[in-house]
């Protein structure tokens, strides 16, 4: 049972909580969308921890099936961000041909044993240069927010946190695969994506606040 | 050399830890920037803000001025107009019809005139709306109203001037500062002569008035609290973007240019 209490779950968890308590009653779907994108989350965490610790099996199928509602939850999302400054409705498609691509290949040549390494790896890049892109159309736009109780920022902070944080991870995954190095009692991976997680959560949770307090403190919060 | 495995485990560590200093300082530059942007705006409606608050000054201020004009025409002109009046009409004998009738006539010719000051008093109550019909009206119809005093000569150059509804709010104010000037040349230049040149060209608006009274030594007057309205005359042109100068010789007369540039 321990097994299941790692910093990722308590993180991801504590996270759906946060998604819950402020996003349930959003007027705006696409935020209600990370409700359940977080529980999916927390979903595929304990079932991966299921898989490796209960049943003794590799739960890569778990996270690459995990890997199409991310994509496709932060890629909307992302578009949905774009939308308030421009039409990047041509890009989404692409990305998402290109994506869907680069999953069946990756898939068919690993023979679903694997980790989709390069998808993965791809999407982080992709989502760091959406959250460069979201930053240009801010800073490019006349108006100003007040940031630090602006949503989409703060969400868009813990996104970039996290894809840019994980490029060393993602460059070195092959080396990283066979860690068996010792760092407070994980692999040094581990050790990245904890961080990284509780960074990306935080973040999350912040934004889900400060759209709660949006929501209530404006007669309309779109 | 071969890489060994600690060495890869801290180097991921160590760029881990600076790709996510990256993010972080890229997040503090947005932060700034976006302060930076908020500071800008703040100062621009502040400006915008500063800019009603003289134009509802000005537009005031017009009235006032108009008002003071009214008074001056009915206790000068209308007033004396209508005294003569009654005066004529108390002083008819109708026993002698001859005379009587050469009064009734003159006193006839006094109410004609009456109206006639009256309606040209109408005018000059609508200023405002004067000023809605072009500066070139307005101006001309204040040197009008300046010239029936019959104590200046009066010359009015308007040829290169078309009116922009656009510039209504500059017009306004404009209109307000050749106000200021011409108090200001009534009441200290002891001039006999007036001269107006309202011109327009690409860059904007110029307005040239000189008289050719009895002039000023500018700076002494700038250094004064009140300072004929100098003061005020510089800070409006500049609320508009443009510049008032001043050209004065002692016994010879005063020019003022005022060139405010076109709005955008």
């Amino acid at each position: 049972m321990a097994s299941y209490f790692t910093i990722n779950t308590i993180a991801e968890f504590v996270c759906l909580i946060a998604s819950l308590f402020f996003l349930a009653k959003d007027k705006n779907p696409v935020w209600r969308l990370l409700i359940f994108y977080m529980l999916l989350n927390c979903g595929t965490e304990v079932a991966g921890i299921y898989m490796r610790v209960g049943l003794h099996l590799h739960n890569y199928p778990v996270y690459n099936l995990s890997l199409l509602a991310e994509c496709g939850t932060v890629t909307f999302f992302f578009y949905y961000l774009f939308k308030a400054y421009k039409n990047v409705f041509p890009y989404l498609i692409t990305w998402l041909v290109i994506f869907m691509a680069m999953y069946i290949t990756e898939l068919i040549i690993n023979h679903m044993g694997q980790f989709l390494f390069y998808t993965a790896s791809v999407m982080s890049i992709v989502f760091v240069l959406a959250a460069l892109y979201f930053y240009y159309l801010m800073l490019m736009d006349e108006k100003y927010m007040r940031l630090s109780t602006y949503a989409p920022f703060w969400w868009v902070n813990g996104t970039l946190f996290f894809y840019f944080g994980s490029t060393a991870c993602n460059i070195f995954f092959n080396y990283l695969i066979k860690d068996t190095h010792i760092l407070f009692g994980n692999s040094i991976r581990y050790v990245v994506y904890s961080i990284l997680n509780i960074i990306l959560y935080s973040f999350w949770s912040y934004a889900f606040i400060c759209r709660y307090l949006q929501r209530t403190y404006t007669p309309s919060s779109d | 050399m071969q890489i060994s495995s600690t060495d890869i485990y801290s180097l991921v560590g160590l760029t881990s830890v600076i790709f996510l200093i990256a993010p972080l300082f890229l997040i503090l530059y947005v932060i700034s920037y976006n302060r930076k942007k908020r500071a800008h705006a703040e100062e621009k409606e502040g400006l915008r803000q500063s800019f009603e608050n003289e134009l509802l000054k000005t537009q005031m201020e017009v009235q006032e001025q108009t008002l003071q004009n009214v008074a001056s025409e009915l206790h000068d002109n209308i007033g004396q107009l209508l005294s003569l009046t009654t005066i004529t009409l108390t002083s008819i004998n109708i026993s002698n019809t001859a005379k009587a009738l050469e009064k009734i006539e003159r006193a006839e010719q006094l109410t004609s005139r009456c109206i006639k000051e009256l309606r040209q008093l109408t005018r000059l109550l609508y200023g405002k709306e004067l000023i809605s019909k072009g500066l070139k009206t307005a101006i001309g119809f204040e040197l009008e109203w300046l010239n029936k005093t019959e104590i200046y000569q009066i010359n009015f150059k308007n040829d290169n001037y078309e009116a922009d509804p656009r510039q209504t709010e500059n017009d306004i104010i404009l209109f307000r500062l050749f106000q200021e000037i011409i108090n200001n040349v009534i009441k200290h230049a002891k001039a006999t002569t007036i001269s107006v040149d309202l011109e327009q060209s690409e860059e904007g608006t110029q307005l040239i008035i000189a008289d050719n009274g009895q002039g000023f030594i500018i700076d002494e007057k700038m250094k004064e609290t009140n300072g004929m309205g100098l003061h005020t005359i510089q800070r409006r042109a500049a609320i508009l973007g443009g510049k008032a100068t001043y050209t004065s010789i002692p016994g010879k007369g005063t020019e003022v240019i005022i060139r405010i540039p076109k709005k955008i």
